[in-house]
Protein backbone atom coordinates (compact mmCIF):
# COMPACT_ATOMS: atom_id res chain seq x y z
CA UNK A 1 0.00 0.00 0.00
CA UNK A 2 1.62 3.25 -1.28
CA UNK A 3 1.23 6.33 1.24
CA UNK A 4 -1.12 8.01 -1.19
CA UNK A 5 -3.21 5.29 -0.66
CA UNK A 6 -3.14 4.98 3.35
CA UNK A 7 -3.84 8.86 3.44
CA UNK A 8 -7.09 8.03 1.15
CA UNK A 9 -7.91 5.53 3.37
CA UNK A 10 -7.80 6.86 6.58
CA UNK A 11 -9.42 10.33 5.52
CA UNK A 12 -12.13 8.42 3.36
CA UNK A 13 -11.65 10.77 0.69
CA UNK A 14 -14.18 8.59 -1.85
CA UNK A 15 -16.68 9.10 0.82
CA UNK A 16 -16.19 12.57 1.04
CA UNK A 17 -16.58 13.01 -3.00
CA UNK A 18 -19.49 11.18 -2.62
CA UNK A 19 -21.09 13.80 0.01
CA UNK A 20 -19.93 16.68 -1.61
CA UNK A 21 -21.95 15.45 -4.75
CA UNK A 22 -25.31 14.48 -2.86
CA UNK A 23 -24.50 18.19 -1.05
CA UNK A 24 -24.29 19.96 -4.57
CA UNK A 25 -27.30 17.66 -5.65
CA UNK A 26 -29.51 18.75 -2.62
CA UNK A 27 -29.00 22.55 -4.43
CA UNK A 28 -30.05 21.72 -7.80
CA UNK A 29 -33.65 21.41 -9.35
CA UNK A 30 -35.66 18.67 -8.43
CA UNK A 31 -36.36 16.62 -12.02
CA UNK A 32 -39.64 15.36 -10.40
CA UNK A 33 -42.74 16.22 -12.70
CA UNK A 34 -45.63 16.37 -10.56
CA UNK A 35 -47.81 15.20 -12.71
CA UNK A 36 -51.96 15.65 -12.05
CA UNK A 37 -51.03 19.30 -11.43
CA UNK A 38 -48.23 19.68 -14.49
CA UNK A 39 -48.85 18.04 -17.57
CA UNK A 40 -46.87 16.90 -19.97
CA UNK A 41 -48.07 17.71 -23.91
CA UNK A 42 -48.05 14.67 -26.29
CA UNK A 43 -45.29 15.07 -28.53
CA UNK A 44 -46.42 14.69 -32.36
CA UNK A 45 -47.15 11.59 -33.36
CA UNK A 46 -48.01 10.66 -30.13
CA UNK A 47 -50.36 6.95 -30.42
CA UNK A 48 -52.74 7.94 -27.43
CA UNK A 49 -56.75 7.02 -27.85
CA UNK A 50 -58.58 5.96 -31.27
CA UNK A 51 -60.59 7.92 -33.15
CA UNK A 52 -62.47 7.78 -36.68
CA UNK A 53 -61.93 10.51 -38.63
CA UNK A 54 -64.83 12.76 -40.27
CA UNK A 55 -65.06 14.12 -44.24
CA UNK A 56 -64.24 17.50 -44.14
CA UNK A 57 -67.01 18.13 -46.73
CA UNK A 58 -69.68 15.83 -45.26
CA UNK A 59 -69.21 15.45 -41.77
CA UNK A 60 -69.21 11.85 -42.39
CA UNK A 61 -66.88 9.24 -41.50
CA UNK A 62 -64.13 8.83 -44.27
CA UNK A 63 -64.05 5.02 -43.41
CA UNK A 64 -65.34 2.90 -46.49
CA UNK A 65 -65.35 -0.30 -44.40
CA UNK A 66 -62.65 -1.95 -46.28
CA UNK A 67 -61.28 -3.95 -43.28
CA UNK A 68 -57.80 -3.16 -44.19
CA UNK A 69 -56.93 -1.95 -40.57
CA UNK A 70 -58.98 -5.15 -38.89
CA UNK A 71 -56.89 -7.14 -41.24
CA UNK A 72 -53.66 -5.77 -40.08
CA UNK A 73 -54.42 -5.19 -36.21
CA UNK A 74 -52.13 -7.69 -34.66
CA UNK A 75 -54.18 -8.01 -31.68
CA UNK A 76 -57.49 -8.18 -33.55
CA UNK A 77 -59.39 -5.72 -31.67
CA UNK A 78 -60.89 -3.92 -34.66
CA UNK A 79 -64.52 -5.43 -36.28
CA UNK A 80 -66.44 -3.76 -38.76
CA UNK A 81 -69.84 -4.92 -39.76
CA UNK A 82 -70.74 -2.95 -43.27
CA UNK A 83 -74.26 -3.37 -45.36
CA UNK A 84 -76.61 -2.52 -48.00
CA UNK A 85 -77.83 0.40 -48.13
CA UNK A 86 -81.43 1.35 -49.98
CA UNK A 87 -79.27 2.64 -53.15
CA UNK A 88 -76.76 -0.19 -52.80
CA UNK A 89 -73.96 1.75 -51.51
CA UNK A 90 -71.85 -0.07 -48.98
CA UNK A 91 -72.74 1.62 -45.77
CA UNK A 92 -70.58 0.69 -42.63
CA UNK A 93 -73.02 -0.02 -39.84
CA UNK A 94 -70.80 -0.64 -36.74
CA UNK A 95 -66.89 0.19 -36.18
CA UNK A 96 -65.79 -0.76 -33.00
CA UNK A 97 -62.42 -0.55 -31.28
CA UNK A 98 -61.52 -2.86 -27.92
CA UNK A 99 -59.47 -0.27 -26.63
CA UNK A 100 -58.23 -2.54 -23.78
CA UNK A 101 -56.58 -4.99 -25.90
CA UNK A 102 -54.92 -2.69 -28.54
CA UNK A 103 -51.58 -2.60 -28.56
CA UNK A 104 -51.36 1.14 -30.17
CA UNK A 105 -48.65 -0.18 -32.88
CA UNK A 106 -50.67 2.26 -35.17
CA UNK A 107 -50.90 -0.20 -38.17
CA UNK A 108 -54.56 0.27 -38.67
CA UNK A 109 -53.49 4.43 -39.16
CA UNK A 110 -51.04 3.05 -41.76
CA UNK A 111 -52.81 0.69 -43.61
CA UNK A 112 -55.88 3.17 -43.79
CA UNK A 113 -55.99 3.97 -47.82
CA UNK A 114 -58.21 7.31 -46.69
CA UNK A 115 -57.15 7.78 -43.54
CA UNK A 116 -60.10 7.40 -41.73
CA UNK A 117 -59.01 6.12 -38.15
CA UNK A 118 -56.51 8.06 -36.35
CA UNK A 119 -54.80 8.00 -32.80
CA UNK A 120 -55.25 11.01 -31.03
CA UNK A 121 -52.74 12.73 -28.44
CA UNK A 122 -55.04 11.79 -25.64
CA UNK A 123 -54.10 9.94 -23.08
CA UNK A 124 -55.75 10.50 -19.67
CA UNK A 125 -58.69 7.75 -19.92
CA UNK A 126 -58.83 5.49 -17.59
CA UNK A 127 -62.10 4.43 -16.15
CA UNK A 128 -64.14 1.92 -13.76
CA UNK A 129 -65.86 -0.41 -16.15
CA UNK A 130 -64.67 -2.14 -19.55
CA UNK A 131 -67.93 -0.80 -21.24
CA UNK A 132 -66.20 2.26 -21.61
CA UNK A 133 -63.60 0.76 -23.17
CA UNK A 134 -65.29 -0.67 -25.94
CA UNK A 135 -65.33 2.08 -28.55
CA UNK A 136 -68.44 2.09 -30.82
CA UNK A 137 -68.64 4.33 -34.12
CA UNK A 138 -70.42 6.96 -32.46
CA UNK A 139 -67.92 7.10 -29.72
CA UNK A 140 -64.61 7.22 -31.97
CA UNK A 141 -66.28 9.87 -33.81
CA UNK A 142 -66.71 11.99 -30.70
CA UNK A 143 -63.22 11.19 -29.65
CA UNK A 144 -62.06 13.00 -33.32
CA UNK A 145 -64.75 15.73 -32.38
CA UNK A 146 -63.12 16.22 -28.90
CA UNK A 147 -59.34 15.78 -29.40
CA UNK A 148 -58.48 15.36 -32.66
CA UNK A 149 -59.81 18.35 -34.57
CA UNK A 150 -59.56 19.23 -38.35
CA UNK A 151 -56.12 21.63 -38.04
CA UNK A 152 -54.61 19.31 -35.84
CA UNK A 153 -55.84 16.18 -38.15
CA UNK A 154 -54.30 17.58 -41.13
CA UNK A 155 -50.79 18.18 -39.73
CA UNK A 156 -50.95 14.71 -37.96
CA UNK A 157 -51.47 13.09 -41.09
CA UNK A 158 -49.53 14.74 -43.37
CA UNK A 159 -46.52 14.64 -41.03
CA UNK A 160 -46.60 10.92 -39.21
CA UNK A 161 -49.23 8.84 -41.46
CA UNK A 162 -49.30 9.96 -45.28
CA UNK A 163 -52.66 7.97 -46.52
CA UNK A 164 -51.99 5.40 -48.51
CA UNK A 165 -54.19 6.71 -51.53
CA UNK A 166 -51.57 9.74 -51.64
CA UNK A 167 -49.38 7.83 -52.87
CA UNK A 168 -51.66 6.10 -55.82
CA UNK A 169 -53.45 9.60 -56.65
CA UNK A 170 -52.95 10.36 -60.05
CA UNK A 171 -51.55 13.13 -60.85
CA UNK A 172 -53.45 16.15 -61.44
CA UNK A 173 -51.73 17.20 -65.32
CA UNK A 174 -52.50 13.50 -66.44
CA UNK A 175 -55.20 12.87 -68.69
CA UNK A 176 -57.62 10.04 -67.34
CA UNK A 177 -61.60 9.40 -66.97
CA UNK A 178 -62.74 11.73 -63.99
CA UNK A 179 -66.48 10.55 -63.65
CA UNK A 180 -68.96 12.20 -65.47
CA UNK A 181 -69.07 15.48 -64.78
CA UNK A 182 -65.24 16.54 -63.21
CA UNK A 183 -65.56 19.90 -61.21
CA UNK B 1 -50.73 26.14 52.40
CA UNK B 2 -50.47 24.73 56.06
CA UNK B 3 -53.14 22.43 56.05
CA UNK B 4 -51.00 20.43 53.66
CA UNK B 5 -47.69 20.50 55.79
CA UNK B 6 -50.62 19.45 58.60
CA UNK B 7 -51.58 16.65 56.82
CA UNK B 8 -48.09 15.21 55.06
CA UNK B 9 -45.46 16.72 57.61
CA UNK B 10 -43.27 19.33 57.53
CA UNK B 11 -41.38 20.05 53.48
CA UNK B 12 -44.27 18.51 52.01
CA UNK B 13 -45.21 21.89 49.75
CA UNK B 14 -41.71 21.76 48.55
CA UNK B 15 -41.60 18.76 47.70
CA UNK B 16 -44.73 18.99 45.92
CA UNK B 17 -43.85 22.03 43.83
CA UNK B 18 -40.72 20.16 42.91
CA UNK B 19 -42.48 17.14 41.71
CA UNK B 20 -45.17 19.50 39.68
CA UNK B 21 -42.11 21.79 38.21
CA UNK B 22 -40.37 18.00 36.99
CA UNK B 23 -43.90 17.02 35.74
CA UNK B 24 -43.96 20.43 33.86
CA UNK B 25 -40.46 19.88 32.22
CA UNK B 26 -41.09 15.88 31.45
CA UNK B 27 -44.41 17.04 29.49
CA UNK B 28 -42.52 19.34 27.60
CA UNK B 29 -39.60 17.90 26.37
CA UNK B 30 -41.62 14.79 25.68
CA UNK B 31 -43.85 17.28 23.59
CA UNK B 32 -40.21 18.62 21.99
CA UNK B 33 -39.13 15.30 21.25
CA UNK B 34 -42.15 13.85 19.90
CA UNK B 35 -42.45 16.80 17.38
CA UNK B 36 -39.27 16.21 16.34
CA UNK B 37 -39.56 12.88 15.79
CA UNK B 38 -42.65 13.30 13.50
CA UNK B 39 -40.65 15.97 11.21
CA UNK B 40 -37.62 14.09 11.41
CA UNK B 41 -39.19 11.78 9.20
CA UNK B 42 -40.24 14.37 7.02
CA UNK B 43 -37.05 16.16 7.14
CA UNK B 44 -35.41 13.10 5.92
CA UNK B 45 -37.74 12.04 3.04
CA UNK B 46 -37.04 16.14 1.92
CA UNK B 47 -33.68 15.82 2.01
CA UNK B 48 -33.02 12.45 0.99
CA UNK B 49 -35.22 13.22 -2.47
CA UNK B 50 -33.50 16.44 -2.46
CA UNK B 51 -30.38 14.65 -2.88
CA UNK B 52 -31.82 11.90 -5.29
CA UNK B 53 -32.78 15.26 -7.59
CA UNK B 54 -36.44 14.09 -6.45
CA UNK B 55 -38.82 16.52 -4.75
CA UNK B 56 -40.01 14.17 -1.41
CA UNK B 57 -43.53 14.53 -0.14
CA UNK B 58 -45.20 17.29 -2.01
CA UNK B 59 -49.17 16.47 -1.55
CA UNK B 60 -50.25 16.62 1.65
CA UNK B 61 -50.34 20.26 2.77
CA UNK B 62 -47.68 23.09 1.83
CA UNK B 63 -44.83 21.26 0.19
CA UNK B 64 -46.21 17.92 2.07
CA UNK B 65 -45.80 19.53 5.74
CA UNK B 66 -48.46 17.59 7.16
CA UNK B 67 -47.64 14.30 5.69
CA UNK B 68 -46.28 13.28 9.13
CA UNK B 69 -49.41 13.97 10.63
CA UNK B 70 -51.17 11.93 7.71
CA UNK B 71 -48.76 8.89 8.43
CA UNK B 72 -49.01 9.06 12.44
CA UNK B 73 -53.41 9.04 11.59
CA UNK B 74 -52.51 6.23 8.87
CA UNK B 75 -50.60 4.34 11.37
CA UNK B 76 -52.59 4.48 14.37
CA UNK B 77 -55.92 3.43 12.70
CA UNK B 78 -53.98 0.41 10.70
CA UNK B 79 -55.29 -3.05 11.99
CA UNK B 80 -52.90 -4.75 14.51
CA UNK B 81 -52.16 -7.82 13.22
CA UNK B 82 -50.22 -10.45 15.16
CA UNK B 83 -49.11 -13.58 13.92
CA UNK B 84 -50.70 -16.49 15.22
CA UNK B 85 -48.03 -18.33 16.28
CA UNK B 86 -46.47 -15.60 18.41
CA UNK B 87 -45.05 -15.41 21.45
CA UNK B 88 -47.91 -12.83 22.34
CA UNK B 89 -46.51 -11.36 25.71
CA UNK B 90 -43.04 -10.87 24.70
CA UNK B 91 -44.34 -9.60 21.06
CA UNK B 92 -46.54 -7.11 22.99
CA UNK B 93 -43.73 -5.87 25.31
CA UNK B 94 -41.16 -5.31 22.96
CA UNK B 95 -42.08 -2.10 21.30
CA UNK B 96 -42.36 -0.78 24.79
CA UNK B 97 -39.34 -1.38 25.91
CA UNK B 98 -37.93 -0.18 22.92
CA UNK B 99 -39.64 3.24 23.06
CA UNK B 100 -39.14 3.51 26.96
CA UNK B 101 -35.48 2.86 26.36
CA UNK B 102 -34.59 5.28 23.94
CA UNK B 103 -37.36 8.17 25.41
CA UNK B 104 -35.54 7.53 29.66
CA UNK B 105 -32.28 8.57 27.64
CA UNK B 106 -33.58 11.56 27.65
CA UNK B 107 -33.84 12.93 30.94
CA UNK B 108 -30.45 13.05 31.54
CA UNK B 109 -29.27 15.61 28.41
CA UNK B 110 -28.58 19.15 29.22
CA UNK B 111 -30.70 21.62 27.01
CA UNK B 112 -29.46 24.48 28.02
CA UNK B 113 -27.63 25.52 31.52
CA UNK B 114 -30.03 24.32 33.77
CA UNK B 115 -32.34 22.74 32.28
CA UNK B 116 -32.49 19.22 32.44
CA UNK B 117 -34.43 16.63 33.68
CA UNK B 118 -32.56 14.64 35.97
CA UNK B 119 -29.13 15.98 36.77
CA UNK B 120 -27.72 12.57 37.72
CA UNK B 121 -23.80 11.89 38.44
CA UNK B 122 -23.55 9.07 36.29
CA UNK B 123 -25.51 10.55 33.37
CA UNK B 124 -23.50 9.05 30.32
CA UNK B 125 -23.22 5.89 31.84
CA UNK B 126 -27.08 6.03 31.94
CA UNK B 127 -27.29 6.47 28.30
CA UNK B 128 -24.88 4.28 27.42
CA UNK B 129 -27.14 1.60 29.72
CA UNK B 130 -30.43 2.60 28.09
CA UNK B 131 -29.05 2.34 24.71
CA UNK B 132 -28.19 -1.34 25.30
CA UNK B 133 -31.53 -2.31 27.44
CA UNK B 134 -33.09 -0.79 23.91
CA UNK B 135 -31.50 -3.75 21.79
CA UNK B 136 -33.51 -5.72 24.17
CA UNK B 137 -36.57 -4.48 22.41
CA UNK B 138 -35.41 -5.28 19.15
CA UNK B 139 -33.97 -8.86 20.24
CA UNK B 140 -37.51 -9.65 21.67
CA UNK B 141 -39.33 -7.95 18.57
CA UNK B 142 -37.72 -10.39 16.29
CA UNK B 143 -37.77 -13.51 18.43
CA UNK B 144 -41.69 -12.82 19.68
CA UNK B 145 -42.55 -12.86 16.06
CA UNK B 146 -41.60 -16.23 14.91
CA UNK B 147 -40.52 -15.33 12.12
CA UNK B 148 -37.04 -15.90 10.23
CA UNK B 149 -37.02 -12.55 8.59
CA UNK B 150 -37.48 -11.57 11.99
CA UNK B 151 -35.19 -13.65 13.98
CA UNK B 152 -32.15 -13.22 11.64
CA UNK B 153 -32.92 -9.32 11.83
CA UNK B 154 -32.91 -9.58 15.54
CA UNK B 155 -30.04 -11.60 15.56
CA UNK B 156 -28.55 -9.22 13.18
CA UNK B 157 -29.17 -6.41 15.31
CA UNK B 158 -27.98 -8.05 18.70
CA UNK B 159 -24.46 -9.03 17.57
CA UNK B 160 -24.00 -5.57 15.77
CA UNK B 161 -25.16 -3.36 19.17
CA UNK B 162 -22.83 -5.73 21.23
CA UNK B 163 -19.80 -4.70 19.37
CA UNK B 164 -20.25 -0.90 18.01
CA UNK B 165 -21.97 -0.68 22.14
CA UNK B 166 -17.55 -1.14 23.28
CA UNK B 167 -16.23 1.06 20.47
CA UNK B 168 -19.12 3.42 21.26
CA UNK B 169 -18.37 3.37 24.93
CA UNK B 170 -14.48 3.59 24.84
CA UNK B 171 -15.17 6.78 22.65
CA UNK B 172 -16.74 8.59 25.36
CA UNK B 173 -13.69 7.68 27.92
CA UNK B 174 -11.60 10.13 26.45
CA UNK B 175 -14.24 12.83 27.11
CA UNK B 176 -15.04 11.70 30.88
CA UNK B 177 -10.75 12.05 30.87
CA UNK B 178 -10.65 15.56 30.23
CA UNK B 179 -13.72 16.62 31.93
CA UNK B 180 -13.23 14.39 35.03
CA UNK B 181 -16.92 14.14 35.33
CA UNK B 182 -19.77 11.75 34.03
CA UNK B 183 -22.39 14.63 34.56
CA UNK B 184 -23.38 15.95 31.22
CA UNK B 185 -23.63 19.44 32.66
CA UNK B 186 -20.51 18.89 34.15
CA UNK B 187 -18.80 17.71 30.73
CA UNK B 188 -20.61 20.62 28.50
CA UNK B 189 -19.12 23.18 31.48
CA UNK B 190 -15.67 21.73 31.03
CA UNK B 191 -15.62 22.53 27.41
CA UNK B 192 -15.44 26.30 28.48
CA UNK B 193 -12.01 27.17 28.18
CA UNK B 194 -11.06 25.35 24.29
CA UNK B 195 -11.62 26.78 21.17
CA UNK B 196 -15.18 27.31 20.34
CA UNK B 197 -16.10 25.54 23.66
CA UNK B 198 -16.03 22.54 22.16
CA UNK B 199 -13.87 19.06 23.45
CA UNK B 200 -13.08 18.56 19.26
CA UNK B 201 -10.73 20.97 19.29
CA UNK B 202 -9.42 20.56 22.95
CA UNK B 203 -6.06 22.09 22.96
CA UNK B 204 -3.51 22.14 24.33
CA UNK B 205 -5.20 18.68 25.54
CA UNK B 206 -5.22 15.79 22.71
CA UNK B 207 -8.34 17.30 20.87
CA UNK B 208 -11.46 14.69 20.50
CA UNK B 209 -11.59 14.40 16.85
CA UNK B 210 -10.85 10.60 16.47
CA UNK B 211 -13.10 9.98 19.17
CA UNK B 212 -15.82 12.18 17.54
CA UNK B 213 -15.13 9.72 14.64
CA UNK B 214 -15.27 6.80 16.49
CA UNK B 215 -18.70 7.92 18.17
CA UNK B 216 -20.14 9.12 15.47
CA UNK B 217 -19.53 6.09 13.57
CA UNK B 218 -20.71 3.72 16.28
CA UNK B 219 -23.86 5.66 16.83
CA UNK B 220 -24.76 5.05 13.25
CA UNK B 221 -24.14 1.80 13.73
CA UNK B 222 -26.52 1.47 17.51
CA UNK B 223 -29.23 2.98 15.92
CA UNK B 224 -29.65 0.83 12.78
CA UNK B 225 -29.07 3.83 10.33
CA UNK B 226 -27.56 3.46 6.60
CA UNK B 227 -24.82 2.45 6.21
CA UNK B 228 -25.24 0.19 8.83
CA UNK B 229 -28.79 -0.56 8.71
CA UNK B 230 -28.29 -4.78 8.46
CA UNK B 231 -30.70 -5.71 10.96
CA UNK B 232 -33.71 -4.13 8.25
CA UNK B 233 -32.13 -4.92 5.25
CA UNK B 234 -34.95 -4.43 2.92
CA UNK B 235 -33.72 -6.43 0.27
CA UNK B 236 -32.51 -9.74 2.22
CA UNK B 237 -35.26 -9.31 5.37
CA UNK B 238 -37.90 -7.59 4.24
CA UNK B 239 -37.94 -4.98 7.31
CA UNK B 240 -35.73 -6.98 9.92
CA UNK B 241 -36.96 -7.21 13.66
CA UNK B 242 -40.00 -5.80 12.87
CA UNK B 243 -41.04 -7.27 9.53
CA UNK B 244 -44.19 -9.04 11.72
CA UNK B 245 -45.23 -5.67 13.56
CA UNK B 246 -47.90 -3.28 12.06
CA UNK B 247 -49.95 -0.42 13.36
CA UNK B 248 -48.99 1.29 16.12
CA UNK B 249 -46.82 -1.41 17.24
CA UNK B 250 -44.58 -0.69 14.09
CA UNK B 251 -45.13 2.61 14.84
CA UNK B 252 -43.51 2.46 18.05
CA UNK B 253 -40.51 0.60 16.92
CA UNK B 254 -40.34 3.32 14.39
CA UNK B 255 -40.69 6.16 17.06
CA UNK B 256 -37.74 4.17 19.19
CA UNK B 257 -35.17 4.45 16.14
CA UNK B 258 -35.86 8.05 15.30
CA UNK B 259 -35.81 9.05 19.05
CA UNK B 260 -32.39 6.83 19.45
CA UNK B 261 -30.93 9.09 16.39
CA UNK B 262 -32.08 12.45 18.17
CA UNK B 263 -30.38 10.81 21.66
CA UNK B 264 -27.18 10.15 19.57
CA UNK B 265 -27.22 13.89 18.70
CA UNK B 266 -27.84 14.99 21.38
CA UNK B 267 -25.11 12.74 23.26
CA UNK B 268 -22.36 14.00 20.34
CA UNK B 269 -23.48 17.51 20.83
CA UNK B 270 -23.34 17.81 24.45
CA UNK B 271 -19.97 15.98 24.62
CA UNK B 272 -18.04 16.68 21.61
CA UNK B 273 -19.95 19.87 20.30
CA UNK B 274 -20.41 21.68 23.97
CA UNK B 275 -23.95 21.79 24.25
CA UNK B 276 -25.26 25.00 24.89
CA UNK B 277 -22.78 27.38 24.34
CA UNK B 278 -21.89 29.41 21.61
CA UNK B 279 -18.84 28.67 19.62
CA UNK B 280 -18.88 32.21 17.99
CA UNK B 281 -19.59 35.00 20.71
CA UNK B 282 -23.22 36.74 18.98
CA UNK B 283 -25.26 38.30 21.43
CA UNK B 284 -28.80 37.72 21.94
CA UNK B 285 -28.79 34.16 20.65
CA UNK B 286 -30.27 31.95 23.10
CA UNK B 287 -28.21 29.22 24.44
CA UNK B 288 -31.42 26.75 23.14
CA UNK B 289 -30.75 27.77 19.94
CA UNK B 290 -26.85 26.64 19.87
CA UNK B 291 -28.05 23.21 21.16
CA UNK B 292 -30.69 22.75 18.66
CA UNK B 293 -29.03 23.58 15.67
CA UNK B 294 -26.08 21.51 16.74
CA UNK B 295 -28.05 18.74 17.26
CA UNK B 296 -30.04 19.49 13.70
CA UNK B 297 -26.58 19.30 11.92
CA UNK B 298 -25.94 15.60 13.23
CA UNK B 299 -29.36 14.39 12.27
CA UNK B 300 -28.90 16.45 8.85
CA UNK B 301 -25.57 14.41 8.83
CA UNK B 302 -27.33 11.11 9.18
CA UNK B 303 -29.67 11.87 6.52
CA UNK B 304 -26.62 12.93 4.35
CA UNK B 305 -24.72 9.45 4.85
CA UNK B 306 -27.82 7.75 4.19
CA UNK B 307 -28.13 9.62 0.91
CA UNK B 308 -24.61 8.73 -0.21
CA UNK B 309 -23.35 5.56 0.85
CA UNK B 310 -24.54 2.37 0.30
CA UNK B 311 -25.11 -0.22 2.80
CA UNK B 312 -22.13 -2.34 4.44
CA UNK B 313 -21.57 -6.44 4.06
CA UNK B 314 -22.29 -7.86 7.32
CA UNK B 315 -18.58 -9.29 7.86
CA UNK B 316 -16.93 -5.93 6.29
CA UNK B 317 -19.58 -4.14 9.01
CA UNK B 318 -18.14 -6.79 11.85
CA UNK B 319 -14.49 -6.42 10.88
CA UNK B 320 -15.06 -2.35 10.91
CA UNK B 321 -16.09 -2.52 14.38
CA UNK B 322 -13.55 -4.69 15.99
CA UNK B 323 -10.71 -4.25 14.10
CA UNK B 324 -10.54 -0.64 13.06
CA UNK B 325 -13.06 1.47 15.90
CA UNK B 326 -11.98 -0.63 18.67
CA UNK B 327 -8.16 -0.10 18.27
CA UNK B 328 -8.66 3.49 17.22
CA UNK B 329 -10.71 4.42 20.86
CA UNK B 330 -8.35 2.72 22.80
CA UNK B 331 -5.53 4.37 21.33
CA UNK B 332 -7.47 7.72 21.39
CA UNK B 333 -8.10 6.76 25.65
CA UNK B 334 -3.85 6.03 25.79
CA UNK B 335 -2.99 9.87 24.06
CA UNK B 336 -5.56 11.58 25.47
CA UNK B 337 -4.67 10.05 28.98
CA UNK B 338 -0.27 10.52 28.12
CA UNK B 339 -0.72 14.01 26.80
CA UNK B 340 -2.86 14.95 30.20
CA UNK B 341 -0.27 13.55 32.30
CA UNK B 342 2.35 15.28 30.57
CA UNK B 343 0.42 18.93 30.84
Amino acid sequence: MTVKKLVKTIFMTEILKGMALTLKMMFTHAVTRQYPKEKHPAMPGFRGLHALTRNAETGEARCVGCGLCAAVCPSQCIKIYTADSPDHKKIVERYEIEVLRCVYCGFCVEACPYAAVALTEHYEYSDYTREAFYMTKDKLLSNYDKYMGREKDQEYFARFWHPTSDDYRTPEDQPVFRGRNPQ
Amino acid sequence: MNLLEQIFGPGSLDLLLTMALMLLKIVVVIGALMLHVTYATYFERKTIGHMQVTMGPMTTGWHGLLQPIADFIKLFFKEDIIPAEADKPVFFVAPIIAVFAAMASIAVIPFFDGFVIANINIGLLFILAMSSLGSYGVIMGGWAANSKYSFLGGLRSSAQVVSYEISMGLSLVGIMMLSGSLNVTEIVKAQEPYPFHMFLFSFPNFPQVIAFFVFIVSAFAETNRTPFDLPEAESELVAGYFTEYSGMRFGLFFVAEYIGMIIMACIATTCFLGGWSAPIPIPFVPPLFWFIIKVYFIIFLYYWIRATVPRYRYDHLMSLGWKVLIPLALANIIITGIVKVIL
